[in-house]
């Protein structure tokens, strides 16, 4: 007999390969072979994460990829208590926004921290790399770690 | 062949060009009452459907309002649909093999207009009615599960109507086809 | 100044309340709360002009999900109709430029969706970047808190204002019979409990909710005839920055400020504003962005900390302002909406009585 208040439930699911154009493949790229790259626009600022057009002028961009980083500072974070299955790390980490050596905007990825307390604006991170075996050229292939031996940024 | 796993690279130098991502989201849905009620009459052999009081459509499962007339309707609008009627409308599907597919053979699904006071069963399967015979105008009954292997637990609000878990599906009544000029015409 | 070409009023509105779970589908709430709307403004609901809906079938996973929410219509004999993918504001937005054309002169706009079924913090990182963000599952809730951190450390607000704006919220939501999260809340109780993702904690954020919310437009001439209330559109207006969160000033709204000095926020004293704070963060930056002064009555409705049906609450913010107009002697309201995470869209409304 039917209880009063059932659910169902329904699990939509598909694999989806993307085709990555010149500017998302040279990134990605760069990751799988262990550099961190962002994009020239046209007024000499670095874009990192690199985009296909200037998001200020709308202007197509040359696929003109620099290195960046790996090291960068936090300008933002936030402490993510209990991850997702979606979430990049199974353990608590922050979201921060990461500002590059050498670029002008921040990317956002994944501080593995260890704890809220390890976490401050300023700060300076670097990129842990996977080893190359498990590296595929994915935004994951990499996450965030603090630069051993420094604290805040001055 | 489902396409389940990620593509690999054949050269491990050359550039990078795509990038897979598996998508995976769960829904948990409260079932409305209107489609409880319709799905426990299931579990009673019954199909159970809302006449509008105003146009008279009748809707299988029930839904709780007229969408032409733009009324509600409740428990007083409720009528006991007959389990027989014609397949008015009908479509062959020849499965693609993408990811999640279970089907490999063409398989059919019927619209049945079931007899007064009548309601749709839609996306309805055929029992012992190979594909190619299928047709407009055939008399179909619903062939239903023995009632203690019926399960009705995963009809939702999504369903569409279906009457999964109690009736199989529709079988040949054996009586003469319905001339297709007197089949009303509708797929849902 | 006014950017209306032609004078729109909304002489009709209705909400469902907010729920946490429904067990009803959304045509069946949503069936309701269009009636209703089409009655309060006193039009037959087939000479409606045109029809705009917005809802995301993400939210509840169901695919033609919109297209049944056109039963709550009524579609035969044929409509004419249009979908948005957005929050009912943008629907409402739709309908207001359809009605410039001059050939119509009624409209509804109505938005819904069922936030109870899915997992948000699951659903939302597919709306982002799929390369760069998406796969790393960043959700609603962290990309808020980014914001808010940036504020903190910038000296623009404190934990302890934030927990203001989320019990003094839910503290006036009480008189809101649509409220999903009302009642009283100590301010230090609130600050001792543990961050969610830090900075934030459970009652800087929103609740899931269901529900839905309906409004009926009419051009100048027939919201005459049909009101004796009716609440002008004096302006309205909305703009997007970019996509990424590390090329945005997460420190101000810039793309509020913009839509709201085109709506002509500034142009005469602001009784109400319901603002689309989705988290108790934004407020202040909304009111900022508007250059709101502190005699405002923000969010007397609770706003999206009491009830946050995502798809209408955006909308739901217009018909709380317009029912401050009609029903409770407001003057002129703003109404505010927001789409993408962190107030990536914005779009601004000046509503006034006559």
């Amino acid at each position: 007999m039917a209880e009063q208040r059932d659910t169902t439930t329904h699990t939509i699911e598909f694999p989806y390969t993307r085709t990555l154009g010149a500017v998302y493949s040279g990134f990605l790229t760069g990751l799988r072979d262990g550099q961190l790259l962002g994009i020239t626009s046209k007024d000499g600022r670095v874009l990192c994460p690199p985009t296909e057009w200037d998001p200020t002028t709308g202007d197509a961009l040359d696929v003109d990829l620099v290195e960046v980083g790996p090291g960068g500072v936090v300008e933002t974070w936030a402490w993510v208590t209990e991850p997702t299955r979606k979430h990049p790390l199974d353990r608590p980490f922050a979201f921060a926004l990461i500002k590059l050596d050498g670029a002008d905007t921040a990317l956002l990825h994944a501080v593995d921290a260890g704890s809220l307390d390890a976490m401050s604006t300023g700060m300076r991170v670097t990129a842990r790399f996977k080893d190359r075996a498990d590296r595929i050229g994915h935004i994951a292939d990499i996450a965030f770690i603090p630069e051993s031996g420094k604290g805040e940024g001055s | 062949m489902s396409k389940a796993e990620p593509t690999e690279a054949v050269d491990p130098n050359a550039p990078v060009t795509g990038m897979d991502y598996f998508m995976q989201l769960d829904y948990h849905e409260l079932v409305c009452p209107s489609v409880r009620r319709y799905r426990s009459a299931l579990i009673d052999g019954k199909l159970i459907g809302h006449r509008c009081p105003k146009c008279k459509l009748v809707y299988v499962p029930p839904r709780g309002y007229c969408p032409i007339d733009t009324i509600e309707t409740t428990d007083a609008d409720e009528v006991q649909l007959v389990d027989r009627g014609v397949i008015a409308n009908y479509t062959v599907v020849t499965p693609v093999q993408y990811y999640g597919q279970e089907e490999t053979e063409p398989f059919v699904r019927v619209s049945v207009i079931l007899d007064e006071p009548g309601g749709t069963m839609s996306l309805q399967d055929v029992v012992d009615i190979p594909v190619d015979d299928v047709h407009i105008g055939q008399r179909v009954e619903a062939v239903w599960l023995p009632p203690e292997e019926r399960d009705i637990s995963e009809i939702g609000n999504r369903s569409w109507g279906s009457a999964d878990g109690a009736i199989t599906g529709w079988k040949l009544t054996g009586e003469p086809d319905v001339p297709p000029d007197q089949v009303p015409g509708s797929a849902f | 100044m006014s950017n209306a070409v032609n004078d729109i009023a909304i002489v009709g509105y209705a909400q469902s309340p907010s729920w946490r779970a429904s067990d009803l589908t959304e045509p069946q709430f949503l069936f309701p709360v269009i009636s209703e709307a089409i009655e309060r403004a006193g039009v037959e609901r087939r000479e409606i002009g045109f029809t705009c809906a917005g809802s995301c079938d993400y939210l509840s996973g169901q695919t033609f999900a919109f297209v049944m929410n056109l039963e709550a219509v009524g579609a035969w004999p044929p409509i004419s109709e249009s979908h948005v993918e957005m929050d009912g504001a943008w629907a409402l937005y739709e309908a207001w430029v359809r009605l410039q054309h001059g050939d119509i002169d009624t409209a509804l706009a109505f938005g819904s969706g069922k936030s109870s079924p899915g997992v948000p913090a699951e659903i939302y990182p597919l709306q982002m970047d799929p390369y760069t963000i998406t796969p790393l599952g960043a959700d609603p809730v962290s990309l808020a808190a980014l914001q808010a951190r940036a504020m903190l450390d910038a000296g623009k607000i404190t934990e302890r204002e934030m927990a203001e704006v989320a019990a003094r919220s839910r503290k006036v939501a009480v008189g809101n019979p649509y409220a999903q999260v009302a009642g009283e809340f100590d301010v230090d109780e609130l600050l001792a409990s543990p961050y969610v993702t830090a900075p934030l904690r459970k009652h800087d954020l929103p609740p899931i909710s269901d529900g839905a919310c309906a409004i009926v437009l009419a051009t100048a001439e027939k919201a005459k005839a049909l009101s004796d209330r009716p609440v002008w559109i004096r302006g309205i207006d909305h703009r997007i920055e970019a996509h990424q969160p590390g090329m945005r000033d997460l420190l101000s709204s810039e793309s509020t400020r913009i839509a709201g000095e085109r709506a002509g926020v500034g142009d005469a004293k602001v009784d109400v504003a319901e603002l689309s704070a989705t988290f108790s963060h934004q407020e202040k930056l909304l009111t900022e962005a508007l250059v709101l002064e502190d005699s405002v009555d923000v969010n007397p409705s609770g706003g999206a900390l009491a009830a946050n049906p995502v798809m209408a609450v955006g909308l739901a913010r217009f018909a709380e302002a317009a029912r401050a107009i009609a029903e409770r002697g407001a003057h002129r309201a703003v109404a505010h909406a927001t789409s993408g995470q962190a107030l990536q869209q914005n779009m601004v409304a000046v509503l006034e009585g006559d």
